[in-house]
Parts: structure tokens; C-alpha cells; sequence
């Protein structure tokens, strides 16, 4: 009886602590740091920007180039999943691979002016949040005059932590080309849409062209 | 006797008043993007209504030419004669003019901790900033600014944005917001330095414009170039920036 009582309160914090170091270790290894992934991902990405070897390859390859060390981070076909919306569903496997191809292009078009603008800007890691599968991590690009939020909201895939949306200034990339694209898929259908995009981004590489 | 049963009604009336305030306020904008229900179509509800689309769109466009043709350009010479710091203390100086009207909003609505720091912002920065210039409330006592407005405190009260606007000039608004954007700039102008005639608030509001202009230079433009329907994308862009001014959670940072 009296072994019992004693037994009692030294085994419970014992294996209550056992527990924690146990179920603490396997936390750690379930879900990664996602700034702890971002920190040198993008430091990869504003060395390859900053490179004088970049300017000297032609404009397309300036972009090809980046856009390959952007997808080791960003998941384009997430994107494209979210920024169809429920459509999504209604495609061919052929059509989800082909808007995936152009949405893609579309955003390394969108980027390219990047390049030449960029001119040493730095990012400082403010914070993240973790919520199961899903983490936003909260940076903040720092110019000389100013300073702009950019938010990399992300989902873990296979240990990695793969970003689906981009949040500048309190504005979802994806969110605002959802409402852009709803409405075209409402008047013109997928058909219109694809039209539409390859539209733009032969508009892009003109602009492109010319600087 | 009648003057406790009277005073009890008040009580009870206040409570309710303060539950029902409570209550229409909580489906709050504020977006969390690590749960999907933001990247679902919004239903017709959610979304502000936008029923005088053509007439929005007609505004944007006149908009949109007077941005390219006047302000743009005038913005641009403006940068180029005066450095970024000074145009930066300028905006600082504009800022600091509609703190009180803030901390009024956040008063109203109950955000007590919120109104004292604007209001410390304004003392701290009116004296030590020079009048505005500078904003030491920022930079040494750590205050960050703080987001009010009466359109925001008209919607904790439970009032609804009635429908999407674009007013020529000022851009997009919603009818309660704008509602609101008049009557703070009508309060803004009882205490600022420039009272005394039309031309004279014009003169500041067009130099006050200028100058926030010249610290974006091109991000119009970039915008627009990237969109596949500007209007759309600005109105879409409009509701998002509000959502995100209007969450002051922490994570919202």
C-alpha cells in the first residue's frame, strides 16, 4: 500500500516528461521550419538576381533561369488548382496541364521587369504561422525608401515546404486573378480564358522585347 | 423610484445595444489565408454588391486617364525636384493631421488601447516629430501606426457597405465609406491649418495627392499591365487591402 503511494507521484511526472520529449522530437521531425526553408531559398533567388552574369544571357533565359530556382519553393499547379477554383474539377488532365504551362508563363512574365529593377533589396523574416499542413510566413522586402510585406503562403509536400500564393501589401496574387478569371470563365469559358492568358503573355514578351 | 427604473432601461438598452454592435461586427473581413474559405468563390452575400457597374466603370476609366495624364506626370517632376526624405516627411506630416479623427474612430469603436496610442502618436510626434514631419513615435518609442476610420467604425455598428463605388478622383470606396472618407475629412478640417476657404483645402488635398503619388510611382501601371481586367483587379485589390487594414490580430502584424 504504502510503495503504491509513493510509486505514484514519482511515475507520473517521469512518464509524463517521456511523453513530452517524445511526442516534442516527433513534432519536430512530422513538420520543418518553414522560415528555416525560405531563408536560403531566398537568398538563392536575390543572388541569382544581384549575379552581373544574369544581364549579360539573353532576356528569356534571364527569366527561364529564374523561374527554375522559383520552383523548387512554388508549387504552380497548386496555383493554377486554386486560381481556377471549382472549374478545376471539370477539366481534362490535357487541360489542367496546359493552363499549368500558361499561368506559369504568365507569372515569369510578370516577373522578368523584376530583373532589371532589382537592386539589392533584402528580406527580413518577420514571423510565421503553422496550422497543420499549412504555414504563412511574413517577410518584408526592404527597399531603400520603403519597405513592402510579402507574405508566402504554403503547403508542406513531402517534407518541403512548396508556396501557392503570394500576399503583397494585403493583396493575394491568387485571390485577385480568382475574381479576374471567374468572370471570364463565366462569359467565355475555358476556351476564353486560355485565349485570353496566351493573349497577355504574348503581350509581356513584346514588352520585354523591346526594353 | 422612476429615475432608477429609467436608468435601468438605459443600462439594459446599452447592453443591448453593445451585443448587438458585438455581434453584427463578428463576421469580421478579416482574412486568414491558411484556411481555404478564402479562396473559394465568394457567394453574392459576402461580396459587396456592385449594381452600378457601368457607371463604376465609366468613373474608373476618367480615373484612370486623369492618373496617366496630370497626376502621373506631375508626380514624376515633383520626384525629381524633391528628394525621397523630404517627400517622406511630407506624407508624415499629412498622417499625422488625421490622427485625432483615428483615435475618435477607434473610441467609437471600443478599441480603447488603440485610441490612447493614436493619440500618444499625435503628442509624440506634433512635438518631437516637428509638427508631423517625423514620426519618432515610430522610430524610438516603437508605437506602430494604427488603422481607423469612420467607415470602419460604421461597420462594427453594424452597418453594411451598401455598394461598391468608384468616385471620381478619390478611386474606389463603397457608399458607407465614402459616406465615411467625408465626414472624417469634414472633422480632420475643423483643427487643420488650412480652414479657411475651398481653394486652400484643394491646394492641400491636390499637394497631399502628389506627394503619395510620387512614393508609387509606376505601381499603377505594373498593376494594370499584369491584369487581365483592370477593373475587376483594383475592386478585388480595394476589398482585399481593406480586410487586411481592418484585422488587428496579431498575426496580422
Amino acid at each position: 500500500m504504502k510503495s503504491k503511494q509513493l510509486l505514484f507521484p514519482v511515475l507520473v511526472p517521469v512518464l509524463f516528461s517521456l511523453v513530452m520529449v517524445l511526442f516534442s522530437q516527433s513534432a519536430v521531425s512530422a513538420t520543418p521550419d518553414p522560415t528555416e526553408q525560405f531563408r536560403p531559398f531566398l537568398k538563392k533567388v536575390t543572388d541569382t538576381l544581384a549575379d552581373p552574369g544574369l544581364k549579360a544571357i539573353p532576356k528569356n533565359e534571364q527569366s527561364q533561369r529564374i523561374i527554375n530556382i522559383v520552383r523548387e519553393h512554388f508549387d504552380f499547379r497548386e496555383m493554377s488548382k486554386r486560381v481556377i477554383g471549382q472549374q478545376w474539377r471539370n477539366l481534362s488532365e490535357k487541360e489542367q496541364a496546359e493552363f499549368e504551362g500558361l499561368f506559369t508563363q504568365l507569372l515569369q512574365y510578370a516577373y522578368v521587369g523584376k530583373i532589371d529593377e532589382y537592386s539589392g533589396q533584402q528580406v527580413q523574416f518577420v514571423q510565421q504561422r503553422i496550422k497543420g499542413e499549412r504555414a504563412e510566413v511574413q517577410t518584408m522586402l526592404v527597399d531603400k525608401d520603403k519597405s513592402i510585406p510579402v507574405f508566402y503562403i504554403m503547403l508542406l509536400k513531402d517534407d518541403r515546404w512548396m508556396a501557392y500564393d503570394v500576399v503583397v501589401e494585403g493583396v493575394s496574387l491568387i485571390r485577385n486573378y480568382m475574381e479576374q478569371f471567374s468572370e471570364i470563365l463565366r462569359k467565355d469559358g475555358y476556351s476564353g480564358l486560355v485565349k485570353q492568358i496566351e493573349q497577355k503573355v504574348a503581350e509581356l514578351e513584346q514588352n520585354v522585347k523591346k526594353t | 423610484m422612476r429615475w432608477e427604473y429609467d436608468r435601468r432601461i438605459l443600462i439594459r438598452l446599452f447592453m443591448g445595444w453593445m451585443c448587438a454592435a458585438m455581434l453584427l461586427a463578428a463576421p469580421s473581413q478579416a482574412a486568414d489565408f491558411l484556411s481555404d474559405e478564402g479562396y473559394e468563390e465568394q457567394s453574392e452575400n459576402v461580396r459587396v454588391a456592385d449594381p452600378i457597374e457601368p457607371f463604376n466603370r465609366a468613373v474608373f476609366t476618367v480615373n484612370d486617364k486623369i492618373y496617366l495624364w496630370v497626376l502621373e506626370p506631375v508626380a514624376t517632376g515633383y520626384s525629381k525636384v524633391v528628394p525621397s526624405d523630404i517627400r517622406g516627411c511630407i506624407g508624415n506630416f499629412f498622417y499625422n493631421l488625421g490622427e485625432p479623427v483615428r483615435s475618435v474612430n477607434c473610441l467609437l469603436q471600443g478599441r480603447f488601447r488603440d485610441s490612447g496610442a493614436t493619440l500618444g502618436r499625435f503628442a509624440i510626434n506634433t512635438v518631437f516629430g516637428i509638427f508631423g514631419l517625423a514620426d519618432p513615435a515610430s522610430n524610438e518609442f516603437k508605437m506602430a501606426p494604427v488603422y481607423a476610420s469612420l467607415g470602419e467604425t460604421l461597420s462594427v455598428w453594424g452597418i453594411g457597405d451598401g455598394f461598391y463605388l468608384v468616385v471620381p478622383l478619390l478611386g474606389s470606396s463603397t457608399l458607407r465609406e465614402f459616406t465615411g472618407t467625408v465626414v472624417d475629412g469634414a472633422a480632420m478640417s475643423t483643427y487643420s491649418p488650412w480652414n479657411d476657404d475651398l481653394l486652400t483645402v484643394a491646394t492641400a488635398q491636390g499637394a497631399n495627392t502628389v506627394n503619395r503619388t510620387s512614393l508609387r510611382l509606376g505601381e499603377y501601371e505594373e498593376l494594370k499591365s499584369l491584369s487581365f481586367d483592370p477593373y475587376v483587379a483594383f475592386r478585388n485589390g480595394y476589398f482585399q487591402i481593406r480586410s487586411k487594414q481592418r484585422d488587428h490580430s496579431a498575426s496580422a502584424n
